[in-house]
């Protein structure tokens, strides 16, 4: 009974303390991850290699705290000391000398240590994305109702002529031998005016769109989604494409413009993709395509020089004899990419939208006002303000075509 | 009569099967030599020039510089592991003169278009790629106006690392001429002088005024 007090009392104080311990560790834990976030994230992931090493696993790599905390205030010593593992990994990583944390109280390095050696919590597992529903195709129906009433009607017209016939023997008009429909003279008549009628509109249509290619979707080297990168992750069009701001054409990035981002993106955790015949995309196996095309070794981190050009398969394609500038229609025009290229940020493939031809360039150009002044107005129309006013002041008998531009080189040389 | 239907149904179901609407191939072209232009032009596939005997690589001449384009960047990338450009780096200066409001906005699209994709529209390290931690980029990008190392960066060694890329960036010079990436420092600056003064909302007045205010941030960091 004396003894035991003690006991009870030692009992309940350690409960408490690592009551208020476990508490402190939670708090300090989200301290940590906050520091992380702050000074450490820039260069390291929790499970991936990037500038510096991942955290995942430090515990096993590093057992020894002291030298940890020791390493995030000041690398530099720990190099000079002599300290293998750390000597390693300097050199694995170029000599890329880790900046020194030495505003980091012990307080700090106890929680940013406490977070990076907690095992992150495992990724959420996507729902499995269940397969896009398929859009509801009514034409087969259709066609299966044609075909029934069709065939409702040729039995019907059976039916009519027996009928008919029965009722003639009935009332004793002799038969007349029945002319087979195929030599029923109005038979052929009608099938062919009908013929001439469909067959000259597939002609005709055909012949319109040939050159044309509206609806083109080719299947690209990569399977780069417009959808997931403009559209979800809302990269600029201009980002990839700057030449359809500064130039005539719209520029198809090379891979170095790829490799911005995807130096560090190289994995696709997104929702699925499907290929338009159904099959799924590996959004990860599309992403090393990138790397074998710039010659970029993910496990080394370096590039190996051995790139290969992506042949990306060009879909908007005007005819030759068609001079057409990006910039004169985005930059001088303000027209949005979405105007002629459709959707693309709901495009997983592109698809031609467009059918490019004369027509639809002429109806634009029919139906586009000309911002004169204003905010977004056109400097350049400013000129024949001027030349009408001094035409009516008296001032100038007439504008040569000189002075509306005539004399630039590209309106001829281009 | 039973086969009638039985062609008709065989034809509806190829026409049916014919009229996917995907289209993987283009269509036939009336006089492809008048379509597809046989001289050079923009993505003709240049691989058969070499075999022709003609030497074309599609880059510009070294030593030349664009016209109305600045002179490029005095200073090479350093070699991995080094930093000594980088450190030289400090001591250039933007050879531009401030922006006028025009230019200003330009630079601004221009920052929103290539930088503003990680470093956020507000330069505060958390654009749409990032997320906070969300997006698929995996590290996180530099805040450039609440850490005190982008505030007081110099000129020069941000135009270092735009030209030659850091950390996990890549280089921009390909997207961005020497003249945009000068420019898009100037709106940095500007924001970040913005920034410091506790006017955050930017707007046209106080970001040509925040110009000359970056010029003197500039000068008092290379004094140290």
């Amino acid at each position: 009974m004396i003894d035991q007090t003690p006991i009870a009392r030692k009992a309940f104080l350690s409960a408490l303390i690592i009551v208020v311990l476990s508490f402190g560790n939670k708090l300090v834990a989200q301290n940590g991850k906050a520091l992380f976030q702050e000074n450490c994230a820039r260069c390291h992931n929790l499970t991936k290699d990037m500038v510096g090493p991942k955290m995942e696993g430090i515990q096993d790599r590093v057992p020894d705290r002291e030298l940890l905390k020791a390493w995030i205030k000041n690398s530099t010593d720990v190099i000079a000391s002599g300290n293998e593992y750390f000597n390693d990994l300097f050199k694995r990583y170029n000599n890329t000398p880790m900046p020194p944390f030495t505003h980091f109280t012990d307080a700090d390095l106890e929680a940013l240590v406490d977070y990076i050696t907690t095992p992150p919590p495992a990724p959420k597992v996507e729902g499995g994305g269940s397969a896009p529903v398929e859009e509801q195709d009514n034409s087969i129906l259709y066609g299966i109702l044609t075909l029934i009433l069709a065939v409702v009607a040729l039995i019907m017209l059976q039916v009519n002529s027996s009928l008919k016939k029965l009722s003639d023997d009935k009332e004793g008009i002799p038969a007349q031998e029945p002319i087979p429909f195929w030599r029923n003279k109005s038979y052929i008549a009608l099938l062919t005016v009908i013929l001439f009628i469909v067959g000259g509109y597939y002609v005709v249509k055909g012949a319109i769109n040939m050159g044309r290619h509206h609806d083109y979707q080719p299947e690209q080297p990569i399977y780069y989604s417009h959808k997931v990168h403009a559209g979800t992750n809302q990269i600029n069009c201009l980002y990839c494409h700057n030449g359809a701001y500064e130039g005539k054409q719209a520029n198809i990035p090379s891979v170095n413009v790829c490799m911005n981002c995807h130096i560090s993106i190289t994995e696709y955790n997104g929702e699925k993709l499907y290929r338009e015949d159904g099959t799924e995309v590996d959004g990860t196996a599309e992403i090393q395509k990138i790397f074998a095309a710039a010659g970029y070794d993910p496990q080394t981190k370096q590039y190996t020089g051995k790139g290969k050009e992506i042949e990306w398969v060009r879909i908007h394609n005007l005819p030759d004899h068609v001079y057409f500038n990006h910039s004169q229609h985005t930059k001088v025009g303000g027209v949005q990419c979405q105007t002629c290229h459709g959707d693309i940020n709901n495009m997983h493939e592109v698809r031609q939208f467009s059918d490019l031809s004369m027509g639809w360039c002429v109806n634009c150009h029919r139906t586009t006002g000309v911002k004169f002044d204003g905010k977004d107005g056109n400097e350049f129309y400013s000129i024949y303000e001027k030349y009408h006013n001094e035409i009516k002041a008296g001032t100038r008998d007439s504008v040569t075509v000189s002075d509306i531009g005539g004399l630039d080189c590209q309106k001829c040389h281009y | 009569m039973k086969k009638l239907s039985i062609i008709a149904v065989w034809v509806m179901a190829a026409g049916l099967w014919s009229c996917s609407d995907v289209r993987r191939k283009q269509r036939a072209t009336y006089m492809p030599d008048m379509f597809y232009s046989r001289a050079l032009e923009t993505y003709t596939p240049i691989d058969t020039l070499h075999k022709q005997g003609i030497n074309y690589n599609r880059m510009p001449v070294p030593g030349t510089v664009k016209r109305g384009e600045l002179f490029p960047f005095e200073l090479g990338p350093d070699k991995p592991g080094e930093e000594t450009n980088y450190q030289a780096s400090k001591q250039i200066k933007n050879p531009l003169p401030p922006l006028n409001e025009a230019q200003m906005k330009e630079a601004e699209r221009l920052y929103l278009v290539n930088c503003g994709i990680c470093h956020g529209t507000a330069l505060d390290g958390n654009g749409p790629l990032y997320k906070g931690g969300d997006g698929p980029y995996p590290v996180a990008p530099a805040n450039l106006i609440g850490q005190e190392m982008y505030q007081n960066m110099p000129e020069g060694q941000m135009f270092y690392s735009v030209t030659y890329g850091k950390g996990q960036m890549g280089s921009y010079a390909s997207q961005l001429s020497t003249t945009q990436r000068w420019m898009v420092i100037h709106y940095i600056k500007a924001q970040q002088a913005a920034g410091a003064k506790g006017a955050a909302k930017t707007q046209a007045g106080s970001q040509t005024t925040g110009t000359g205010q970056s010029g003197t941030t500039i000068d008092t960091t290379n004094k140290q």
